[in-house]
Order: structure tokens, then C-alpha cells, then sequence
């Protein structure tokens, strides 16, 4: 009788210990191993979030972890063995291997909002001109001029978005094995980036990301995440391999 | 400024819902369709995690703040220095605002409402010791 598990993720035989450490099990084929928990009642999706994050967290600690896409269940361990390890063995240790002794180091930047619009208005004579006129109109009489202006702020604030972001970029770049943009979650968002980096230069990236915060100013508000499993790094094979 | 220097990786890794999402979400490898079977409620999560922005109503609001700001008073920088990328003198320190925020936490167990708990905090549990994790 099969019971359902949720699968996380993908590691070597020697991170056994830590998944189990971690509250998972280890399905193992071939000296790799599945992170798996079984499924149980708990269906809200903000728990199991968490316990993904959660358990590849605590094995990506001490093991090179390769992440499985988040909301993945297989029918059971037979089926994680022999429809997933076994066919993709080959992909599974060649990324493994690339992965080995890297972390994923996350920037996100918030804009202060008052800060960036006042550059904005400052920085656009487009933007102050409507908005001197929209400011001698009633509620119903501009609003068309209202919303030409709201787009108009918004595609300033895109291209901010692009300078801070490339900005940050070229500084960061050059310390990653590998670098992500990606997408903004939101007008307010500055920079949303993952970093490949070297577990090596972590303290040396997060010196970076420090004089970047310095240099693009206060009105954006830089945080690092991490270490982090290298979710952004494992390429989608699906199609190669389809 | 300096004081604050370094100090990222000694800080309690973040963990609001909202990072989490954005952490997670479509990330890692794809199990063939066939062979997986797929969770229940991730959609409406996806879907809560991508609000459409740009819309009629962002954009009236947006008017709005830009209405409400006052431009004269404060003489803040402009655009062109920002652009520069110049730091200003007097500011406090931008990394300060850098390292805040990574004290986020969700409260234990997973709860489904990060709203109050993803607030920024002060830095205050700089004595948390370096994870493990980093070490080596």
C-alpha cells in the first residue's frame, strides 16, 4: 500500500542524516536521495511552505541539495525511486555536482515610497507639469488626467527600477557564479535578485551588497537573504528531457 | 555605519511567508506531469502572490501620493543626484536600513497570516550566533 509524500528535493547519500535530522525520510536509488515527507492532514498551503522551506533549509546546511519544485507530491516511495531518482540519475548528479559547495544569496529592495516619488516628481518635468495641473481639478473633472499622470509616475518608477537594478548588478555580478533577476513583486519593489555564490566569499558578497546599499541610497532599502538553498539555480529540464 | 558592517550573515536568516513565497515559488526542478501528483491550494496562493499592479486603481493611487507630496518643504534630493547614486552626507546609514528586515520571522508552525509578523524590526539579537551553515 502506497501513501503519498511530498517531494522536496534531491541530495547524496551522506545527507541522510541531516534529512532525517529535519523531520524528512531519504528515498534512496542509486546513491542519491529523495527529501520526502509524507503527506498528512495539514492541506494549508502556508504550512506546507513552510515545511518545504523548512526542511531544505536545514539540509542544505550541511549538504549540497538540489530543490524540487514546491507543491510536488508522488504517489508514494516506489514511485519517487523509479519514476523520478532512477530515469534522472544522470541529470540529478551533474547538477549535484555544478551545485556542490554554493549557496543562493537573495537581494531584495523596497522602495521608500514618499523618497521615490519625490525623485520622481523631481526628476521628471513630464510628471510635474500633469501634476500641477491635476492638483487645479476636481476629483471628477481630472481623473482621466489622474490616471495619465499614476502611469506616467509608474513608468518612471520603471525606469528607476532598471538603473538600481543594473546598477546592483554590475556590482554584484562579478563575486556570483551565476545571477538572477527576478520578477518584481510589486511597484515598490527595487531589485528582487538570487545570487550563485561561493560558500567561500558569502561574508565578501554581503560586503558588496552593503557599499551597493551605500551607493544607491536611502531610498531604497536593500536585505539579504540567505544562505539559501539554490532554488533559483536548477535549471528546468523538462523540456530537454521530454 | 561601520558598526553595522558585516553583519548579514550573523543575523537569523528571514523567514516572513512573504519571503518564503517569493523564495520558493516556481523555483526547482519540475517533475514530469505524469508521474506527480499536484497539491491542493497552491493556486490560490499563487494567485495572492501576484497581484496584477498595474491597473486603473494603482494608478489613481499613485496620483494620489504624488498629489499629497510635498515638494517644496524638506528640500530631499533630486532625481539627477539620486541617479548619481551619490550618497548624501547627512542621511543614516543605508545599511542600516539593509540589515533590518532580516529579522522577520513567522510565528512558529506556519501560520497563514504574516501580515503583522513580517513588520520591520529593530536589530536587537545581534548575539544570535552564526549558523552552522556558515561556516564552513
Amino acid at each position: 500500500m502506497m501513501s503519498e509524500v511530498h517531494v522536496h528535493g534531491v541530495a547524496t547519500e551522506d545527507a541522510r542524516a541531516a534529512i532525517e535530522g529535519a523531520g524528512a525520510r531519504a528515498v534512496a536509488h542509486g546513491g542519491l536521495v529523495a527529501i520526502v515527507t509524507d503527506a498528512a492532514a495539514e492541506t494549508r498551503a502556508a504550512a506546507l511552505m513552510r515545511r518545504h522551506w523548512d526542511v531544505l533549509e536545514a539540509v542544505a546546511a550541511t549538504a549540497t541539495v538540489v530543490p524540487v519544485q514546491f507543491g510536488t507530491a508522488m504517489a508514494g516511495d516506489e514511485t519517487v525511486a523509479t519514476e523520478f531518482l532512477a530515469p534522472r540519475r544522470e541529470q540529478l548528479v551533474a547538477q549535484l555536482a555544478a551545485l556542490d559547495g554554493k549557496v543562493q544569496l537573495s537581494v531584495k529592495g523596497a522602495y521608500d515610497e514618499p523618497r521615490l516619488l519625490r525623485a520622481v516628481v523631481e526628476g521628471s518635468p513630464a510628471v510635474a507639469r500633469l501634476r500641477e495641473r491635476v492638483r487645479g481639478l476636481s476629483e471628477a473633472a481630472g481623473r482621466n488626467e489622474r490616471i495619465r499622470l499614476g502611469e506616467l509616475v509608474a513608468s518612471e518608477v520603471d525606469r528607476l527600477r532598471e538603473h538600481d537594478a543594473g546598477r546592483l548588478h554590475a556590482q554584484l555580478d562579478p563575486l556570483a557564479v551565476a545571477a538572477s533577476r527576478e520578477p518584481a513583486g510589486g511597484l515598490q519593489t527595487a531589485v528582487n535578485s538570487a545570487f550563485l555564490v561561493e560558500r567561500a566569499r558569502t561574508a565578501e558578497f554581503a560586503e558588496a551588497v552593503d557599499a551597493a546599499a551605500e551607493e544607491l541610497g536611502d531610498r531604497v532599502e536593500l536585505r539579504l537573504l540567505g544562505p539559501l538553498p539554490p532554488y533559483s539555480f536548477v535549471a528546468d529540464e523538462e523540456h530537454a528531457w521530454a | 555605519m561601520a558598526a553595522a558592517q558585516g553583519g548579514y550573515l550573523e543575523r537569523p536568516k528571514p523567514s516572513g511567508l512573504a519571503d518564503v513565497i517569493e523564495v520558493i515559488l516556481d523555483k526547482g526542478l519540475v517533475i514530469d506531469a505524469y508521474v506527480r501528483i499536484s497539491l491542493i491550494g497552491i493556486e490560490l496562493i499563487t494567485i495572492d502572490a501576484r497581484i496584477v499592479i498595474a491597473s486603473v486603481d494603482t494608478y489613481l493611487r499613485f496620483a494620489e501620493a504624488v498629489n499629497r507630496l510635498d515638494i517644496s518643504e524638506d528640500g530631499g534630493a533630486g532625481l539627477p543626484e539620486l541617479m548619481e547614486g551619490m550618497t548624501e552626507g547627512g542621511a543614516k546609514s543605508k545599511t542600516k536600513g539593509a540589515l533590518e528586515g532580516v529579522k522577520e520571522k513567522l510565528p512558529g508552525g506556519g501560520g497563514d497570516d504574516d501580515s503583522s509578523s513580517r513588520r520591520k524590526r529593530t536589530t536587537s539579537s545581534r548575539s544570535r550566533t552564526r549558523r552552522s551553515a556558515d561556516d564552513e
